[in-house]
C-alpha cells in the first residue's frame, strides 16, 4: 500500500506543477469568505462598542485566519470531480483497476491541498497586520488541534465521497451539492463562530457534522473551549467520521452496482 | 437601433428554446437560487441579531443591499458571464471569424448572444427583495427610487466593461477562462456593502474589480447615504468605463489572427 501509495502521490505531483496558475487563482475563493465574515462582524462589534459576545475585532481575525487554514486543509471537492467523471465515462476505466478509485481521490487531496497552502500565507499575513491579531496557543490546545483537523479532514472527505456516489444514480450532483454547500453555510462556523449562532440554531449546530469539520477544530487552537469541552467534541467528530465512513461504503457499494456506464 | 433589438429578440427566443429542452434542470436551478438566497438572507439576520446598525447601514437598507447583490451577480449570469466564457472559446478555437463575418457590430454580438435563462429566477429573487426592503425603510420617495435605477444601470455597465476586458484579454493570452474566476471570487464579497472592509479590499472592489460599486452603490442610493459627488462620480467613471471597454476590444480584436485558417 505504501508504495501505491507513493506513486499516486508522485503522479499528482506532476499533474499539480502544471496547473500551478489555475490553482492558485481558485484560492482567492478560500479567502475571500471568511474575509467577509471577518469584516462585517468586526463592524458589528464596533457597533457595539468593541466586542459582540466576548468577540473583539482582533478575537474575529484570529478565528477567521485559523477557520481559513482549517477549511483549506479539509477541502474536499469529490463530488464536482466525480460527477464529471461519471458524465463523461471516466470513472470506467478506473472500475476495472485492482485499486479502489477513492485512493486515486485521496492522493489528489492530499498533494492539492499541500501545494496550495503556500498561497494563502501571505494573504493572512495582511490581515493580521490589518486586524492586528495576536495568536495565544496553550500546548494543549496545539496537541488536541491536531487529530482534531485530521479528523474533520477525514469527515469532510467522506461526506464529499457519499455524495459523489450518488452521480451513479443522478449523473448530476449539482442540486445535492448546493443544498449540502448552504447548510454548511450557515452551520459550519463560516458566517459566524459556532458560539454566536443564536439560540436553537447553535443546538443545531452542534448535531449535524458540519461545525464539526470547520468551527470545531478552530475553536480547539484559538482557545474557545476548555479542555473537558475540546475532548467531547474531538469525541462527537469521532462519531461522525465512523458513520461517514460506513456511509459512503454503503452508498458505493449500492451505487458501483447501479452504474450504467454513460458515454461508453 | 430597431434592427439590433431585433436580433437580440432572436437571441433570446433561440436560447429559450434550448433552456426548454431541460426543463427538470431548470426547475432544480430555480430551486438551488431560492435556498442560496435564503440562506444569504440568514446570514445578515444572524448579523443583525446583534447590533441595529453595521457601520451605519440599518437592517432594511441591508436587506436592499441583498437584493440588490442578486440583481446585479444575476444579470452577471444572465448575460455578461455566459457571453464572456464564449468569446473565450471563440478566441480558442478560431471561430471569432464567423462572428466578425456577420454584418452586426462585433461586440453587440460577443456581448448578447449568450443568454442563461435560469438567472431570471436570480434576478426576480433580487428585486423582490429589494422591494421587502424598500417597504421597510418606510421612505418611498421618486427621488430616491430614480436614482436607485440610474445607479443600479450603471454598476451593471461597469460589471459589463470589466467582463467584456477579461474577455478580450483572450486575443493577447488565449486561455483566460480562468480570469474569470477573480470576477467570481470579489462577487462574493460585494454581499456587503464595500465600506466595511479594510482599506486595500475597498479598493479593489471599486476600482479594478468595480462590483463592490455596482452594489453598494444603488443600495445607498434607496437608503439616502448617497450624496451629489458620489453620484457624479459614478457616471463620470461608467462612461469612461464604456468608452475604455469599447477602445479596448477594438484594440484587441486587431491583435486577433484567427486560429482555424
Amino acid at each position: 500500500m505504501i508504495r501505491i501509495y507513493r506513486a499516486l502521490l508522485l503522479a499528482q505531483l506532476q499533474v499539480a506543477a502544471q496547473y500551478r496558475l489555475s490553482m492558485f487563482l481558485y484560492l482567492l475563493f478560500s479567502i475571500m469568505r471568511p474575509v467577509i465574515f471577518l469584516a462585517a462582524w468586526s463592524a458589528v462589534a464596533i457597533a457595539r462598542g468593541g466586542s459582540v459576545g466576548g468577540f473583539t475585532p482582533a478575537d474575529f481575525a484570529a478565528y477567521y485566519v485559523i477557520l481559513t487554514v482549517v477549511g483549506h486543509l479539509v477541502a474536499a471537492w469529490n463530488q464536482y470531480d466525480f460527477e464529471f467523471q461519471v458524465r463523461m465515462g471516466q470513472i470506467s476505466p478506473r472500475l476495472v483497476r485492482p485499486l479502489h478509485p477513492i485512493h486515486y481521490a485521496i492522493a489528489e487531496n492530499m498533494i492539492w491541498k499541500s501545494f496550495t497552502i503556500v498561497g494563502i500565507v501571505p494573504v493572512l499575513a495582511i490581515i493580521i497586520v490589518t486586524y492586528g491579531v495576536q495568536f495565544r496557543f496553550e500546548p494543549w490546545q496545539i496537541a488536541l488541534f491536531v487529530p482534531s483537523l485530521v479528523l474533520a479532514a477525514a469527515l469532510q472527505f467522506f461526506m464529499s465521497w457519499c455524495i459523489a456516489t450518488t452521480a451513479f444514480w443522478t449523473t448530476r450532483t449539482h442540486a445535492v451539492s448546493t443544498l449540502f454547500d448552504r447548510t454548511a453555510f450557515i452551520f459550519a462556523g463560516q458566517i459566524a463562530p459556532l458560539s454566536l449562532l443564536p439560540g436553537v440554531l447553535q443546538q443545531i449546530a452542534y448535531v449535524l457534522p458540519f461545525g464539526y469539520i470547520y468551527g470545531v477544530p478552530t475553536d480547539i487552537l484559538r482557545g474557545g473551549h476548555d479542555l473537558p469541552t475540546s475532548i467531547v467534541l474531538i469525541a462527537g467528530q469521532t462519531i461522525w467520521v465512523v458513520v461517514a465512513f460506513v456511509a459512503s461504503r454503503i452508498v458505493w457499494s449500492y451505487g458501483v452496482r447501479a452504474y450504467t456506464a454513460v458515454g461508453a | 437601433m430597431r434592427r439590433y433589438l431585433r436580433i437580440l429578440a432572436l437571441f433570446a427566443r433561440l436560447e429559450a428554446q434550448f433552456e426548454l429542452a431541460y426543463r427538470t434542470n431548470f426547475f432544480f436551478d430555480v430551486l438551488q437560487q431560492i435556498v442560496i438566497t435564503a440562506t444569504s438572507l440568514g446570514a445578515v439576520f444572524i448579523l443583525f441579531s446583534y447590533t441595529d446598525t453595521m457601520n451605519g447601514w440599518t437592517l432594511p437598507a441591508m436587506i436592499v443591499l441583498v437584493g440588490v447583490f442578486y440583481i446585479v451577480q444575476g444579470v452577471g449570469d444572465l448575460v455578461f458571464m455566459p457571453s464572456a466564457q464564449q468569446l473565450i472559446e471563440h478566441v480558442r478555437l478560431g471561430t471569432l471569424d464567423f462572428v466578425l463575418l456577420k454584418p452586426v457590430d462585433a461586440q453587440f454580438f460577443v456581448s448578447l448572444r449568450r443568454i442563461k435563462f435560469t438567472a431570471i429566477a436570480e434576478i426576480a429573487l433580487g428585486f423582490g427583495i429589494v422591494i421587502v426592503g424598500f417597504l421597510r425603510l418606510g421612505t418611498l420617495d421618486v427621488v430616491a427610487a430614480l436614482l436607485f435605477v440610474l445607479t443600479l444601470a450603471c454598476g451593471l455597465v461597469l460589471v459589463y466593461v470589466l467582463l467584456l476586458v477579461l474577455g478580450t484579454l483572450a486575443f493577447w493570452f488565449v486561455r483566460v477562462e480562468n480570469l474569470l474566476v477573480v470576477y467570481e471570487a470579489f462577487t462574493d464579497a460585494a454581499r456587503f456593502p464595500i465600506d466595511i472592509y479594510p482599506f486595500w479590499l475597498r479598493f479593489a472592489m471599486s476600482s479594478v474589480v468595480p462590483i463592490g460599486v455596482a452594489v453598494t452603490v444603488p443600495a445607498q442610493a434607496v437608503a439616502g447615504r448617497l450624496d451629489l459627488i458620489g453620484i457624479l462620480v459614478l457616471f463620470a467613471a461608467t462612461i469612461a468605463a464604456a468608452v475604455f471597454g469599447r477602445w479596448f476590444w477594438k484594440t484587441g480584436l486587431r491583435s486577433y489572427t484567427g486560429a482555424s485558417a
